[in-house]
């Protein structure tokens, strides 16, 4: 159970890129996070896990505010938090293996941990996540010998790892090729629905937040302006959520792309 | 001044200058004219004596006679401890020298530590890169005595402040999104360091550790030279003996070993890239 309450954030002395921002999930479903860029999307999701931190507000994780977490507290939070991130953010000279393994760096003590010591079912879970990706025969290869879409594959295998409790991913397609992101959004949803997890997913796409989400918040200069089902989403919502911003036209009438 | 030489002609045609490096016309002919000025004046207190350099001729001819043929028997064990000497005072500061400056170039990395650890880090890497190895050398022959250890220590510093300086340069450079990445799966700090710090700069550490292998071996042999063991300390009493011919056998050495180091460390360093 996830609850955001009046949560604001500044970076430096500029205007609040959230203003007050409230949200709360308990939905074992996909909700997308749909707004321009700036528009705060990033922001929200860095702030559920401390990425950075909010100026005020509440984030309560099954009760446990967030935001007043600290070290080893905070650590142990953070493990209930899975996260893909756009650029994938693997370590790139480190093995397929070592990167998803590293999901579980919050369970297992430090000098284990340094010497890959990860106990066995650590290993065989990883293993399977890897073969459920499709990538077991990449287990000892170096993930910067892999390509985009197979990168966010052991993204979210990372992430699974942590056996979360909620997962996050920000804009996870936006550096794919239209073909691959439709299949890592398909693996994303597939998996979120085989492990019951709620997943808050940032898209630029509308098209793939209609198509995948059970839930759909638009996000506009730091405060919700939509919150509905995504049949509910209106191009006048649209407008609302992108007037003004130079996304409006593309996200009214994508272009390349098949609408389902 | 560089904008007036921008300007449109009556007739159309635009007309375009470099800009000076030092707009200011004042500061820039000054410059010029002081440096020739101290450049005259410093020339003309050298005391650059003709008949001097005359007599120094066949003093140098003496000392290049006595160097052919070199030497390599009539001193020979002491050639090769002096130079054994030598490679074990390189290897062991070099090690030494790489798995402190880890610690110590992590500290002086500003993207990964608060500002006070920092601070401490930096003036650490400063002071150590202050020193020539030669003044390093006299200081530590002073503290410790004579002798190998004396050197050891010296090469630790210097390896220290190089090394040290560009781990932090090469943390400073890596991308933070790992870094995140890791963090975000509730891992502590120095696992954050071990996991998505220490490979992104693995491949500069090895390649920096090699080159260093390589400065280390030079600064041995030169540090001998104020008694901080190795072959300097034997080429040094070479000198002192006129027994120009084991000297120039030392000098032969040196070089060949220095070359055989320098390919080799090029070599492993194209490897690990």
């Amino acid at each position: 159970m996830l609850e955001i309450k009046d949560l604001v954030k500044s970076y430096g002395d500029g205007q609040p890129v959230l203003k007050g921002l409230n949200f709360s999930t308990g939905d074992k479903k996909l909700t997308a996070v749909i707004g321009s860029s700036g528009a705060g999307k990033s922001t929200m999701l860095r702030c559920i896990n401390r990425l950075v931190t909010a100026d005020s507000g509440e984030i309560l994780l099954d009760g446990v505010d967030m935001l007043k977490l600290r070290g080893k507290e905070l650590q142990y939070a953070r493990r209930k938090i899975g996260m893909i991130f756009q650029a994938y953010n693997l370590v790139d000279r480190l093995t397929v293996m070592e990167n998803v393994l590293s999901g579980r760096l919050g369970y297992v003590p430090f000098l284990k941990g340094a010497l890959r010591k990860f106990p066995q079912e650590d290993i065989d879970r990883a293993y399977q996540l890897l073969k459920r990706v499709g990538l077991s025969q990449y287990v000892n290869k170096r993930s910067d010998e892999l390509s985009g879409g197979e990168r966010q594959r052991v993204g979210v295998a990372r992430a699974l790892m942590q056996n979360p409790q909620i997962l996050l991913a920000d804009e996870p397609t936006a550096s794919l090729d239209p073909k691959t992101s439709e299949r890592i959004m398909e693996l994303i949803a597939r998996l979120t629905d085989e492990l019951h997890l709620p997943v808050l997913i940032n898209l630029h796409n509308v098209a793939q937040a209609k198509h995948y989400a059970a839930r759909i918040v638009g996000l506009r200069d730091g405060v919700m302006v939509f919150d509905g089902k995504p049949d509910e989403l209106t191009d006048e919502h649209l407008e609302l959520i992108y007037t003004g911003k130079d996304e409006l036209n593309e996200q009214l009438h994508p272009e390349g792309e098949s609408e389902e | 001044m560089s904008i007036a030489a921008n300007t449109v002609n009556s007739d159309g045609s635009f007309l375009w200058k470099r800009p000076h490096f030092i707009s200011n016309p004042l500061l820039r002919y000054g410059l010029l004219v002081f440096s020739v000025v101290y450049l005259m004046y410093a020339f003309g207190t050298l005391e650059i004596n003709f008949s001097r350099v005359m007599r120094g001729i066949p003093r140098a001819m003496q000392i290049f006679s006595g160097a052919i043929p070199p030497d390599f028997t009539s001193r020979g064990s002491l050639i090769v401890t002096g130079f054994i000497e030598s490679i074990q005072i390189t290897i062991l500061s070099t090690t030494v020298g790489v798995l402190l400056s880890i610690p110590f170039g992590f500290m002086a990395a500003r993207n990964i530590t608060i500002l006070p650890v920092y601070w401490v880090g930096r003036a650490i890497i400063i002071v150590a890169r202050s020193l020539h190895p030669v003044v390093l050398g006299v200081l530590f022959v002073k503290a410790v005595g004579f002798g190998a250890f004396a050197g050891i220590l010296t090469l630790i510093i210097y390896t220290l402040g190089f090394v040290g300086k560009l781990i932090a340069e090469a943390v400073e450079e890596i991308k933070y999104g790992q870094i995140e990445a890791i963090r975000a799966t509730g891992a502590g700090y120095f696992t954050i360091l071990i996991y998505a710090v220490f490979p992104q700069i693995m491949p500069r550490l090895i390649g920096l550790s090699m080159y260093q292998l390589d400065i280390n071996l030079r600064a041995s042999t030169v540090i001998g030279l104020v008694g901080a063991g190795g072959i300097g300390n034997t080429l040094n009493s070479a000198f002192g003996r006129y027994d120009y011919g084991t000297a120039s056998a030392i000098l032969l050495i040196m070089i060949g070993i220095i070359l055989i180091a320098e390919t080799v460390s090029g070599k492993l360093r194209r490897f690990t890239r």
